[in-house]
């Protein structure tokens, strides 16, 4: 330690601050000597001064010492004695949970993955090793549970996506503190697409049947659907959302057609209509 | 015909563009080593459990310095401008307290000769936050006006935790512990 301007010293006998406080615990420093100076601390979020007298203990209130992290104490009378001292996180108050994506296709692997951090009441990251309890809900069904240990004041997972659509609840609890975020699980790319079809005085009328995943979740609303005609004269396309489940177009076409259907990657059965008479 | 032995004048001119190639290769290591700002080492090689890119990296390492930059400007001037962009959430809020205080007890603390030693720890899935371990070594003198009230070479552990903003990374918490 140099100490260019005035003589001081690291830890010296005349001060001796606590062996480690909790954040927001209330506690004092102890001084020896006699005589008034001037108190100091320096911490993560004070910078406090204030007269004292030597041979008291110098108190210091929960306020003072409620972000985690070192604090520095000085005391000057004729010359400047410091010593320094750690704060520590209080017992976790709060969970910090992300949770991402919050919409995911169902039936993908490690799909889903979340990140708690526990926190004091004074927004410390509690660094001290925790187990966080993670669990999955879907409907009124638990489908899983799995504790984690915080490492450096972290907890994390990864994991699928369920079979069926709809709300995943994904929970982080930690003692008598929980959070909790929702992740909407969609149908995956349609399956088994199959259509039908029929002539009309203007062309073709072709339809899917019920759009499924493979696991038998209805398709959204709004997926497009694509449909391709080839006949003798060339091949024409009609892109068509899914409307209630069901997707429909119209191709004008009059001789020996074949329509296809895909959707994304997934290909349908093909569809062959005569000419019209 | 043209000459493919080089005359006396294009010795010459080959020997002024060595010279000045040397200068241009020289310069920018000279120019790292005169700058009195934080020195930073960062290591990224153990982040998981998502392996962090160099682009990435490039940009955690350069909004750290910048981080540390700023804070050493705001203790040692006791002002809130240089906080504003590289800290948010609880960083900002302790140190926007501790030049409050600072500022109203006449106080001010300097960070000099600081080299941090930066170890990526975690990196998230889906890389919304990764945390860091900085060992930190600086000369901390605190100041009561212009008289030196405590100056001690110091070796620090700081857990801290870095968010992707819109065009930076930023840092949200700055704890210093005992030890990792």
């Amino acid at each position: 330690m140099a100490c260019p301007a005035v003589p001081c010293l690291a830890q010296v006998a005349g001060l001796r601050p606590p062996a480690s406080v909790a954040a927001g615990t209330e506690t004092s420093i102890s001084t020896t000597g006699s005589g008034k100076a001037t108190f100091y601390l320096a911490g993560p979020s004070t910078s406090t001064k204030r007269e004292v007298s030597l041979g008291e203990d110098v108190p210091l209130p929960p306020a003072d010492v409620q972000s985690a992290g070192r604090y520095v104490a000085v005391i000057c009378s004729q010359t400047c004695q410091s010593a320094a001292f750690y704060v520590t996180a209080a017992k976790p108050s709060t969970l910090s949970f992300l949770v991402h994506p919050s919409r995911v296709p169902v039936g993908q692997s490690d799909a889903v993955s979340g990140v708690a951090l526990p926190f004091d009441r004074f927004r410390n990251l509690v660094v001290d090793p925790v187990t966080i309890d993670f669990h999955w809900t879907a409907g009124p069904a638990p489908l899983m549970s799995r504790p984690m240990r915080t490492r450096d004041g972290v907890a994390w997972f990864r994991a699928s996506s369920g079979k069926s659509a709809g709300a995943l609840e994904v929970a982080a609890s930690l003692n008598d503190l929980s959070a909790h975020r929702v992740v909407r699980q969609v149908a995956s790319d349609p399956c088994h697409l199959r259509i039908k079809g029929q002539r009309t005085a203007k062309g073709l009328v072709v339809e899917t049947e019920p759009v499924h995943d493979c696991t038998g979740n209805p398709v959204p609303d709004g997926t497009i659907v694509t449909f391709t005609a080839t006949e003798a004269k060339g091949k024409s396309t009609v892109d068509a959302p899914i409307k209630q489940g069901i997707a429909r177009a119209q191709i004008a076409a009059s001789g020996p057609t074949v329509i296809s259907v895909a959707s994304g990657i997934v290909m349908g059965n093909e569809l062959r209509v005569e000419a019209q008479r | 015909m043209t000459a493919l032995v080089p005359g006396t004048n294009d010795y010459g001119r080959i020997a002024h563009l060595l010279a000045i190639s040397l200068f241009l290769l020289v310069l920018p290591r000279y120019a790292v080593r005169a700058d009195s700002g934080p020195q930073v080492q960062l290591d990224v090689s153990k982040a998981g459990p998502r392996a962090v890119e160099s682009m990435t990296e490039r940009g955690v390492f350069r909004d750290y310095r910048f981080a540390w930059t700023s804070l050493t400007e705001a203790l040692e001037s006791n002002s809130l401008a240089p906080l504003d962009g590289p800290f948010v959430g609880t960083a900002k809020g302790w140190l926007t307290q501790a030049v409050r205080k600072q500022r109203q007890n006449g106080l001010s603390s300097r960070y000099l000769s600081q080299n941090h030693k930066v170890e990526a720890v975690f990196y998230a899935p889906e890389g919304d936050v990764m945390e860091l371990h900085d060992t930190a070594e600086y000369q901390l003198q605190l100041l009561d006006g212009s008289k030196v009230i405590h100056d001690e070479n110091e070796v620090m552990h700081y857990v801290v935790l870095m968010t992707p903003a819109a065009d930076r990374w930023v840092v949200r918490q700055l704890q210093a512990v005992q030890r990792f």
